[in-house]
């Protein structure tokens, strides 16, 4: 596992930088999908509080649906899956590569391919949508940085839509 | 873009995020092996196909990932309305 976790290709390790927005590899994380019709299920099995409102995040937690969480973090593990309960706690850490893009220009970068309004997207917020095509999770760590998780077969193409983007800029 | 409500996001959100899934409310029979090749073809086949107003399911795949059924025009592709799956018919 902790293999596969350091395993960042297709995105290049080095972070690349362009005018007002440098690209970076996200560092390691675990990645974990809670998924429970009832959200008070999985706060108990848990032991932790869950964002109520979809694409709201509590800690390392986000409400990507009305009965789905991701939970992101450098180093987690539930004790118990919850087999037998009617809930999944499933491992999706190799699933998805993690890109940083910073900068002032990085929202507007955004904005060539995701046609969601970023300019009202308020830092904290994280939500499933799609950049040209590719179905990716974004979130907004601050005014000017922002992370995307993207599922590793895409991010090779992804990266170089972001890219020549940044460079056409 | 149209902008589409989407019922369980409680949001506006640009269409490229969401998939057309066909009109709504047609119930699966639920004994098919007792109807007609003709009743069966009508279930799978035979839609209202109004111009106008049109009951239809959507799917917000980019985003929360959930069904929900809408209203809309099919001559001006105005959304009336949008509500979640499993409510009754607006
Ligand atoms: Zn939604």
């Amino acid at each position: 596992m902790a293999d596969a976790l350091l395993r960042c290709e297709p995105v290049p390790a080095a972070p690349a930088a362009y005018s007002g927005v440098t690209i970076t590899l996200a560092p390691p994380m675990r990645r974990w999908s809670l998924r429970a019709k009832s959200r008070q299920a999985l706060e108990t099995h848990l032991g932790l509080s869950l964002p109520r409102k979809i694409g709201e995040t509590l800690g390392d937690i986000a409400c990507l649906g009305p009965d789905e969480w991701l939970w992101r973090a450098v180093d987690v593990e539930p004790k118990e899956t919850g087999a037998g309960l009617p809930l999944s706690v499933v491992d999706v850490s190799e699933r998805s590569v993690g890109i940083i893009l910073e900068g002032h220009a990085a929202r507007a970068m955004l904005n060539a391919g995701c046609p969601l309004d970023l300019e009202r997207f308020a830092v904290g917020r994280m939500t499933r949508t799609i950049y040209e095509g590719v179905e990716i999770i974004l979130s907004r760590e601050s005014e000017t940085r922002w992370s995307v998780d993207v599922w590793r077969s895409f991010a090779e193409h992804l990266l170089l839509s972001f890219t020549t983007v940044a460079r056409n800029r | 873009m149209i902008l589409i409500h989407c019922p369980y996001c409680d949001e506006k959100r640009p269409e490229l995020e969401f998939t057309y899934a066909g009109e709504a409310h047609i119930a699966r029979p639920a004994d098919p092996s007792t109807l007609s090749d003709e009743e069966w073809e009508r279930y799978l086949f035979i839609r209202a196909n109004p111009k106008g107003r049109h009951n239809e399911r959507w799917r917000h795949s980019f985003g929360c990932g959930r069904f929900f059924n809408a209203v809309r025009d099919t001559v001006t592709d105005k959304f009336e309305t949008t509500y979640k799956a499993g409510e009754p018919r607006k």
